[in-house]
């Protein structure tokens, strides 16, 4: 006796669906995305020392309505030339190896992935919100409210930059969940949303909250994406 | 006076070469990547590399795929690329299979 399928291996739905399960396998083989997540969050919490130790300087200028009682006074834009150095540097990097892991990985699993398009893009955007970031540290503060923590600093910001080519990453990989992780880690970055933690500007350690809060973001994501995307391995007979 | 002309049923905009099991499937796996090689292909799609081989001949005579030998480190590798015809194919082959679908369950059970 002989049992038949539900579906004939010709019939159209059946096509459909297996279509649809390779589709999804390719789609799961060519996805690492725990990797980047894991180095752009230690690019992110290696910054630590240079912020710490990097300095700082400021553009100062007169600005009508910054003193009291709308009296003019002067606005000071603070910036770091080691941070505008480092992160170039860093991202650029980071970018690279991630590119050459990808690249690794595919020679090994036997598909390749759409790296080149988010390697070129991160390294694309760093530069250019580092060029951002530079003229807009070197150019006078017009505005009362052009501070520390200014609109234009913060999109020029390199968190800013990493947030943007993970978008690349989660339509390379067409990977809904990397796509709300990057939302969500964005709108944290661009709110400058810090959990109730802020130490004052000028203390020494500012910049702790920042970092940890967009780093952590970064790592749990790696972490969760390594958990959901390790090897599934057989039964043991 | 002429009434509209009927439309062609689906199963006729079905591309032969196309439509069967594994090179549809091949297809569908070259879509999701910009290269895959030989073995991916063979395990995930559970053929024989003669098999495979074979219709991976048709569809590059088709002009649907290309192929690329090259060798990591001593090893003998062959790379897959879905052609611009290739993902046209495909679409439509999608396309055509959906059509029959609706097609089917607006016809209802057949009869006993």
């Amino acid at each position: 006796m002989t049992t038949e399928p539900a579906y004939p291996a010709d019939d159209p739905r059946r096509l459909l669906l297996d279509t649809r399960a390779l589709a999804q396998r390719a789609r799961r083989a060519q996805r690492a995305t725990w990797f980047p997540l894991l180095v752009l969050a230690a690019v992110t919490f290696a910054a630590t020392p240079v912020y710490l130790y990097g300095g700082y300087q400021a553009t100062c200028a007169a600005v009508p309505g910054a003193g009291p009682l709308g009296a003019p006074g002067r606005v000071c834009l603070a910036y770091s030339d080691a941070q505008l150095a480092y992160w170039p540097i860093a991202l650029v990097l980071a970018y690279a190896a991630i590119a050459a892991f990808y690249i690794r990985r595919s020679w090994a699993r036997g598909i390749e992935t759409r790296v080149r398009p988010y390697a070129m893009a991160g390294i694309i955007i760093a530069v250019a919100l580092t060029g951002a970031a530079i003229w807009e540290a070197h150019s006078p503060p017009v505005r009362p409210d052009m501070g520390l923590t200014s609109l234009g600093l913060r999109l020029a910001a390199a968190p800013v930059a990493i947030g943007l080519a993970l978008l690349v990453l989660a339509w390379a990989e067409r990977n809904r969940a990397l796509l709300v992780l990057t939302a969500a880690y964005l709108a944290v970055v661009l709110a400058h949303f810090s959990f109730g933690w802020v130490i004052e500007p000028g203390l020494r350690w500012y910049f702790v909250p920042r970092l940890v809060i967009d780093g952590s973001i970064l790592l749990l994501g790696g972490i969760g994406f390594a958990l959901a995307q390790r090897p599934l391995r057989s039964p043991a007979p | 006076m002429t009434g509209p002309a009927p439309r062609a049923h689906p199963a006729n905009g079905l591309n032969d070469v196309v439509h069967q099991r594994v090179r549809l499937g091949i297809l569908t796996i070259a879509h999701e990547a910009p290269r895959v090689e030989f073995g991916y292909l063979r395990t995930n799609l559970e053929l024989s590399a003669g098999n495979l081989s074979q219709h991976l001949g048709v569809l590059e005579n088709a002009g649907l795929v290309t192929l690329e030998k090259g060798y990591a480190g001593k090893r003998a590798r062959t790379w897959v690329t879905i052609t611009k015809a290739g993902q046209a194919a495909l679409a439509e082959e999608i396309t055509q299979l959906k059509l029959l679908i609706s097609r089917i369950d607006r016809a209802g059970p057949p009869p006993e």
